[in-house]
């Protein structure tokens, strides 16, 4: 019996060293994590939205299931670009997080994959860059595709998917393509509503 | 045995995926390309030097009933801490490894070495045999590698070399290539010592 306690107190004793050693590091990391996050979602409606350069982008719905930017050309929030929203699916294993943008006509001006856990080799290719190009190749295709409308090839569109993992193409098509038809409809509410008051 | 043939064992007599035959998961998954293979390579050897040390200094006082949980924790943590520290500082080494690091903790190199090595040995040797170990399966990484991503996808660490006439071999990029690929690899080994041992005894 004693003998059976001091193997679980040992064990307890090397489980508590590591987990609080853990958290003080947690500590002092996650802030600086957190932060990185948040400027890497900047960026990456930057770069799905080139022309907000110089504009703003505004948050709206942020507590709904589908929150959605207004990017702005301007400063002041005047002249609409379009609109950038998240889309995730589930790949082939974990899921595959995107940001979007379109235009105001919902044509694609750009998608970024942010966050994958996909094969290396096969479904990562969704994010690899060829040699001497500076985009991915597979999310370049997008731009100026009608985003209510985008499809994989093997699924009829026009979207040629990565050879070997139809799954990851599919997913992030299908991804895009729904959450745009779902804020698209939002929109249209919005500005109907917008203009009986 | 000197801390030299600890270090040097872990290259050819002992190498953890061709002769231990440790470690294959994370070797199928990552040697597709060679730079995926280096990049495991080094979140792997670093917690397998830290695991090593660790367990290596409080060896004497873990009853071996319950050795194995306390190994686990011991790594697990330590893979916590490299993902934690490299997603904070080094933010772009993170976002290409991010998927091998918590694959480390399955790695059995890492634990098997913690019970056939670390817990036996003193800390200086127990260095020397997480490094020799971590070179050993940077070799493997990387000779499956270059099979793989030349042969499967045309290039070398991302540099088109075949041309674009090549029609890659998706095979080997996939699972059963990996198989396929390491497979061989490991015959022409045993070949190799067969003959050495052939010539040895005549």
């Amino acid at each position: 019996m004693g003998y059976v306690i001091r193997l679980a107190v040992i064990l307890m004793f090397v489980g508590g060293v590591s987990a609080g050693g853990l958290a003080l590091l947690n500590g002092k990391t996650a802030p600086i994590i957190a932060e990185y996050k948040r400027m890497e979602q900047e960026q990456a409606r930057l770069d799905v939205m080139p022309d907000a350069e110089f504009g703003v982008f505004v948050l709206r719905d942020s507590s709904s299931t589908l929150p959605y930017y207004e990017a702005y050309a301007d400063s002041d929030a005047i002249q609409l670009l379009g609109y950038v929203f998240a889309a995730s699916g589930n790949g082939y294993s974990g899921t595959v997080e995107t940001v979007v943008g379109v235009d105001t006509s919902w044509n694609i001006t750009g998608i970024k994959v942010i966050s994958q856990q996909e094969t290396p080799g096969l479904g990562t290719k969704a994010v690899e860059i060829r040699y001497g190009e500076k985009e991915p190749w597979f999310q370049r295709q997008f731009e100026r595709k009608s985003a209510s409308t985008v499809m994989v090839d093997k699924d009829g569109g026009e979207i040629v998917s990565i050879t070997g993992a139809t799954i990851t193409s599919r997913t992030i098509s299908n991804a895009i393509r729904n959450n745009a038809n779902l804020l698209k409809e939002k929109v249209s509410k919005k500005n109907q509503m917008g203009t009986v008051s | 045995m000197s801390s030299g043939a600890e270090l040097i064992k872990g290259i050819w007599t002992e190498n953890p995926v061709f002769r231990i035959a440790l470690g294959f998961c994370p070797v199928l998954a990552v040697s597709t390309s060679i730079k995926n293979g280096i990049g495991m390579c080094i979140a792997a050897t670093f917690v397998l030097l830290c695991s090593n040390i660790m367990i290596s200094v409080i060896r004497k006082g873990v009853p071996s009933k319950i050795r194995i949980p306390v190994y686990i924790v011991v790594i697990a943590a330590f893979v916590t801490i490299a993902d934690m520290v490299m997603h904070a500082y080094q933010p772009q080494l993170h976002r290409n490894l991010g998927i091998f690091v918590p694959l480390i903790v399955v790695n059995c190199i890492i634990l098997g070495r913690a019970e056939a090595f670390a817990s036996k040995h003193g800390v200086w040797h127990s260095i020397m045999d997480a490094i020799g170990m971590g070179i050993g399966f940077t070799c493997a990484l990387i000779a499956i590698g270059i099979v793989r991503e030349l042969l499967g996808d045309g290039k070398l660490l991302g540099f088109p070399i075949l041309g674009n006439s090549y029609e890659p071999v998706i095979l080997l990029i996939l699972a059963p290539g990996g198989f396929i690929t390491m497979g061989l690899m490991l015959g022409g080994l045993n070949l190799i010592d067969a003959r050495r041992k052939r010539k040895a005894g005549k």
